[in-house]
């Protein structure tokens, strides 16, 4: 199997230099101090308190993450299993294209996309207007009558920078499906329900928990929605990341609170992992 | 002389504009000041310090390259270059403007690995905010400048010469300066405003946004508390700290911002924040119900200046730059389209004599009265460990 290290060598030296190391380095990074203010030099000290720091000042923005996070995949969710049922089952030879469709946000900056945003919740954009007409105003959306800078506001960006990555996973889970399957179930009387309950559902699941994984975790580290479509009390966490590394120079502090999120995300993929095994992944 | 009839051979340079150029308001509307500094890696201009060489620009090797911030300068229109445009021609030296300061905070981030390790930028000159100015100066991170070969820094108005932080006036000149007061919107406000305490009025809930450049922020508060911010002290600046973070929590303020409030201010998002006087006066031109306020109890007045990095290559091509935009025609021409307050003499002269920028010659934001002069402060130094104090708390506040 000589000849399979040699395939896996480029990919394998590209995580190890690019990603494994400079991640490795933030350890020693993050229980550091720096030497002088405005200088790049640190020491190694074992300086836990720039985690105590960290969490004290900004737990609470880190349990927000989570919940946006967690928010915004759970309605892409909501969005993306019907929409890739459709896709597989309805979508015929359209099916390329809509998948096309689905992907074609992606072609443009999610950071544009972002700032797009922006000028459809703002306050005298057509979404507030829409709400209004429709007399949605009392949901408990709104902060002040306004959509834009909210946590909704937030939770919908993600939302929609995140779809793309629910929905393909369970396109490829769901074309996995075959037709055969169902058409026996129909023959033993299943009807559209139990189909869906016994065969769609529980053969989608690898797609389910694959898509779980690509959403929630880079939805937990994101910059730009909070950034743009939040206020101070939507930061999350990687905008303080941001602002403790290139406004506060306070580099090891960043490393700390980095590490922290890596290991929040890592607990929940094991926690996925745990409860599916890697089969539910998709990986085979 | 006049900015019409057009000079040395040049069409003719629009003074006044009715409306801001389509360009301007695009890059406004898509953020990109924003974007940019969200997403500019230290690397990338790590990365791009290379190059150039050590040829003189002026024969054709090399060039001369400035970082600034974004629309800082008049640009190119239509048969009528912008001052790089005519600079390049008058001088035949080869000038490379990036507008690429967006957030003055992480610009520093951004160069910090280079100059630290001693190496120079791709940069001869950068304008920045004086407050940065000077701790590139304290770290020792910049070249005295060749003022002998600038002559026209005689045009200079005085009192900006030889400033606290850099007395000997070696290391930086000016470029512009300007104020940090409160804009707000009249038809959103429905009434005139009158001081800081407006924008913590429960009416306004919401639609209020206060700039991440923490000395304008705080400055105004403190000003409006009745410190004193020329030697600003981490005691008296509690009340004013401690405000902020009520606003803050309580939703008041509903976002703390760099250059971008400009979009919010005209998409109607913000009722009335605090910014800065060019730009309103700016945005005035688009959106005739935007008023600049210095409050009765002061307003913070600012200075960006010019300054060269440790290991510029082109220090006299450098100084052909400096020297040129301190002619007070072309200075004349660059404050007719940024709208700050020129640092030379003679410039509203300059603009009074032409039909087509006279209006500029009485705009109170480029030429503030004795009476608004009366009520600027400048904020005080900050020594290292203090700024650090300072920007932990602010950032517990903009951040958490």
């Amino acid at each position: 199997m000589w000849w399979a290290w040699i395939l896996l060598a480029p990919g394998l030296l590209w995580l190890t230099l690019l990603y494994l190391l400079p991640l490795l380095g933030l350890v020693p990074l993050s229980l550091s101090e720096p030497l002088s203010r405005f200088g790049l030099e640190t020491r190694f000290s074992w300086r836990l308190a720039n985690y105590a720091d960290g969490m004290g000042t900004y737990g609470p923005v880190l349990l927000r993450s989570f919940a946006f996070a967690g928010l915004s995949t759970a309605l892409g969710l909501l969005l993306a299993y019907p929409l890739a049922c459709a896709i597989r089952f309805r979508g015929g030879r359209w099916q390329p294209l809509l998948i096309g469709l689905v992907v074609l946000p992606s072609l443009t900056s999610y950071l544009v996309r972002a700032i797009g945003w922006t000028s459809l919740l703002g306050d005298n954009g057509p979404v507030l207007g829409l709400v209004a007409a429709l007399g949605l105003t009392d949901l408990g959306l709104l902060r002040d009558g306004r959509l834009l800078n909210t946590p909704t506001a937030v939770v919908l960006g993600l939302t929609s920078t995140q779809l793309p990555f629910l929905v393909l996973p369970l396109v490829v889970a769901l074309q996995r499906i075959e037709r055969r399957l169902l058409e026996a179930a129909a023959d033993l009387h299943a009807g559209p329900w139990r189909r869906f309950r016994l065969v769609v559902w529980p053969l989608s699941r690898p797609g389910l928990a694959s898509a779980l994984l690509l959403s929630l975790i880079p939805a937990a580290g994101d910059v730009v929605n909070p950034l743009f479509l939040g206020g101070p009390n939507e930061r999350m966490i990687a905008n303080a990341i941001a602002n403790l590394l290139l406004v506060q120079l306070q580099a090891p502090r960043a490393a700390a609170l980095a590490l922290v999120l890596m290991a929040l995300s890592g607990v929940a993929v094991w926690l996925l992992l745990r409860r599916g095994g890697p089969d539910d992944l998709a990986l085979q | 002389m006049t900015l019409h009839p057009p000079i040395s051979g040049h069409p003719p340079v629009p003074g006044v504009r009715p409306t801001v150029p389509s360009r301007r308001r695009f890059l406004r509307q898509l953020g990109l000041a924003a974007a940019g500094s969200v997403l500019a890696p230290p690397l990338l201009q790590a990365c791009r310090g290379q190059g150039g060489g050590t040829a003189d620009p002026t024969s054709g090797g090399g060039e001369l390259v400035i970082s600034s911030f974004p629309l800082y300068i008049d640009t190119d229109e239509p048969d009528a270059p912008g001052s790089v445009a005519r600079f390049r021609a008058d001088t035949g030296i080869q000038l490379r403007y990036l507008e690429d300061i967006n957030d003055t905070r992480q610009f520093f981030a951004r160069i910090q690995p280079q100059l630290a390790a001693g190496r120079p930028l791709s940069q001869d000159l950068l304008v920045l905010t004086s407050w940065l100015a000077a701790r590139l100066i304290g770290l020792g991170w910049v070249e005295p400048l060749p003022l002998a070969e600038v002559p026209n820094a005689a045009n200079l108005i005085p009192t900006l010469r030889n400033p606290s932080w850099d007395p000997k006036g070696r290391y930086s000149l000016p470029w512009q300066s300007g104020i940090a007061g409160i804009a707000y919107n009249i038809k959103a406000t429905g009434r005139e405003l009158t001081g800081v305490d407006d924008l913590f009025d429960p009416a306004l809930k919401g639609r209020v946004s206060a700039l991440l450049e923490m000395r304008d922020t705080m400055g105004l508060l403190m000003l409006a508390d009745g410190q004193d911010i020329s030697a600003p002290s981490w005691q008296a600046a509690q009340p004013s700290f401690d405000r902020l973070e009520r606003a803050r929590r309580d939703g008041q303020i509903r976002r703390f911002t760099g250059n971008d409030y400009q979009n919010d201010l005209l998409a109607g998002n913000l009722a009335a924040c605090i910014g800065w006087s060019g730009d309103v006066a700016q945005l005035t031109q688009e959106e005739p119900d935007l008023r600049f306020l210095v409050p009765q109890t002061g307003g913070v007045l600012w200075a960006d200046v010019m300054v060269m990095p440790k290991g510029a290559r082109h220090p006299q091509a450098a100084a052909r730059w400096m020297n040129w935009v301190y002619d007070p025609v072309e200075a004349a021409r660059i404050a007719a389209a940024v709208l700050y307050i020129s640092p030379v003499q003679g410039v509203r002269e300059i603009l009074a004599r032409d039909p087509a920028t006279a209006e500029l010659a009485s705009n109170p934001l480029m030429f503030p009265d004795a009476a608004t002069q009366q009520r600027l402060r400048v904020f005080g130094p900050l020594s290292e460990s203090e700024e650090a104090r300072w920007e932990e708390r602010f950032a517990a506040i903009t951040e958490g």
